[in-house]
């Protein structure tokens, strides 16, 4: 793993204005910076990153098996006893799920630690996707970089054939909060390629859904939703009016209900307690479990809520000492603490690799820089290639 | 509030669509009658299979019509007269309106009942010369044997009038994003 320099392409502005990204003359494209990359080895990709990536996502899917038929663990997970059955349901029937990013402290010395499992609503899809691809392929041609070199991401074409086998019929509905750009350019390249896969798709915005008499979701049209794409968490779901509606609606959502129980910082006590001293796992407590006195004893640890995102309300204690907090709104949920790995720093920055699974396969990389500890909303993507 | 016109326009962008990418939709026999007797005068049909049909697509015309809350909006779809009163509540208890039904289409009569079901056909005032699908899908002015869209033909869904919106949304009025 390197961080090398590398000159920003000409056509920066062009291609920013092309993928309709947001940019800044002077300041260049919001959330992308392309003054540097990542290089990887083929190995350090398939047995850091791949092999790793997917035996985490084993391990999730059997946490996920267990904790649906055990009401604890449910409600330490702070879903509420109304969604107890219709999460354990989806979970037996087998829906299917999409994509989700976990998201790794890796600095090439040793194994790589889950810090957590953005599952449910992950964000960065298409900068990763498609503008860190065609930056690869342009980079090429500019000269900037080996001609040879590959990048880990298939993610475009794995999702354009998964979303097909999901067992959508009809008409698809994709919804997001409107009022976040970020959130909306997510959810419309998904509606692209759900468009590319032949599915037939409507977009709306969350607070647009409906319900009719008869219990179902409707959207502006009064059409019955049947599947919802929802970029959208679902700790909002179910917390929102509507939320007691869902398991008599129909409606098949992705991700599927069970994805609660990993995009929820959970997740990570439920790990450890399951497969304590995994390579890949840090030591993870619930805050109110005795065991965690002892470990945060010790003086050094990492302090998160159950639900917060893009690194609000994270607390960094070593020492003894607090050595960052974050501000944020999700201080009153249930916390978390995780053993401290700190992110390598290079230059200045510290990148946060994040591996993409689609129908639970890893099939990218991205790499998040911020300039603190804790990767935020000021963290900017950084593409990364591979080179032997 | 159905939009019935709305609906189309995104229907023209569709149907352009297909006929962009497939070239031609498959097309299958129906036959099309505004009324129970028309259908009893075709030689074609016995008057069992027409009494069969007409009852099938009759008895689904409440549940599968459009639906809307108020009677002048059905009529801005449908035209004066057009419209009536569907035998449902909202749960304030206030009326639902939807179009009359305006004819049917004829199941297939060669495969059987499994292969397509009879349904109720209606006429918007946008284009009265044309019967409509429940889902809003033009099957042509012609009655008697026609040829229609396969998927003109599939089952038509239940409606009814959406009673609420807004009841998603709040988390995101206070967070903002909702990725991680």
């Amino acid at each position: 793993m390197q961080r090398i320099l590398v000159t920003e392409r000409p056509n920066l502005a062009d291609a920013a204005a092309e993928h309709e990204l947001e940019y800044v003359a002077g300041e260049g494209v919001t959330g992308w910076d392309e003054s540097a990359y990542y290089q990887f080895t083929m190995v350090e990709i398939a047995e850091d990153f791949l092999a790793p990536a997917e035996e985490l996502e084993d391990l999730c899917l059997q946490v996920v098996d267990r904790a649906v038929n055990n009401e604890e663990v449910l409600s330490r997970l702070g879903i509420a006893e109304p969604f107890w059955d219709y999460i354990a349901e989806s979970w037996r029937k087998g829906d299917k799920n999409l994509y989700g990013r976990m998201d790794l402290s890796y600095d090439a010395k040793g194994p790589m630690k889950l810090l957590e499992y953005n599952a449910d609503t992950p964000t960065t899809l298409y900068e990763t996707a498609v503008f860190q691809w065609e930056w690869l392929e342009q980079a090429k041609e500019f000269g900037f970089v080996p001609k040879k070199c590959d990048q880990f991401n298939e993610l475009h074409e794995r999702i354009v054939e998964t979303l097909p086998k999901l067992g959508i019929e009809g008409l698809s509905h994709f919804a997001c909060n409107p009022d976040i750009e970020d959130d909306k350019g997510t959810i419309g390249y998904l509606e692209e390629c759900a468009l590319e896969a032949g599915l037939e798709t409507s977009f709306l915005g969350m607070e647009d859904i409906g319900l009719n008499d008869q219990g179902q979701f409707t959207d502006l049209d009064d059409e019955v939703i049947t599947t919802l794409v929802k970029l959208y968490p679902w700790e909002w779901i179910m917390a929102e009016e509507f939320g007691s509606h869902i398991a008599a609606s129909g409606v098949r959502f992705i991700e599927p209900p069970w994805k609660a129980i990993l995009s929820n910082k959970g997740l990570l006590p439920l790990l450890w307690g399951m497969f304590e001293g995994h390579p890949n796992l840090l030591p993870a407590f619930f805050e109110d479990d005795p065991a965690a006195a002892a470990f945060a004893e010790a003086g050094t640890y990492v302090r998160k809520p159950i639900w917060s995102r893009q690194g609000a309300n994270i607390e960094i204690v070593e020492g003894g000492k607090t050595l960052s907090h974050s501000d944020g709104p999700y201080g009153n949920d249930v916390h978390i603490l995780q053993g401290f790995h700190p992110l390598p720093e290079f230059d200045g920055a510290y990148p946060l690799v994040g591996i993409w699974l689609v129908a639970s396969k890893a099939d990218g990389l991205c790499i998040r820089e911020d300039k603190t500890l804790v990767t935020g909303t000021e963290a900017k993507v950084v593409p990364h290639l591979i080179l032997d | 509030m159905k939009s019935w016109s709305s609906r189309s326009a995104v229907l023209m962008m569709s149907v352009s669509l297909i006929a962009l990418t497939a070239c031609e939709e498959p097309k299958v026999d129906a036959s099309i009658y505004e009324s129970l007797d028309q259908c009893k005068r075709d030689p074609l049909n016995t008057s069992d299979q027409c009494d069969a049909s007409f009852k099938e697509a009759q008895s689904q015309h409440a549940a599968v019509s459009p639906k809307y809350a108020t009677a002048e909006d059905c009529q801005a779809d449908f035209g004066t007269d057009k419209c009536e009163v569907a035998p449902y509540k909202t749960s304030s208890g206030g009326s639902v309106f939807m179009p009359l039904m305006a004819g049917y289409m004829m199941g297939s009569l060669l495969g059987g009942r499994g292969s397509m079901m009879s349904q109720p056909l209606y006429r918007s005032s946008q284009s009265p010369n044309s019967f409509r699908t429940a889902e809003n899908r033009n099957v042509g002015s012609k009655t008697g044997r026609t040829t229609v869209a396969r998927s003109a033909t599939s089952r038509p869904s239940f409606k009814s009038a959406t009673r609420s919106r807004g009841g998603f949304g709040s988390s995101a009025r206070r967070f903002g994003s909702g990725a991680t």
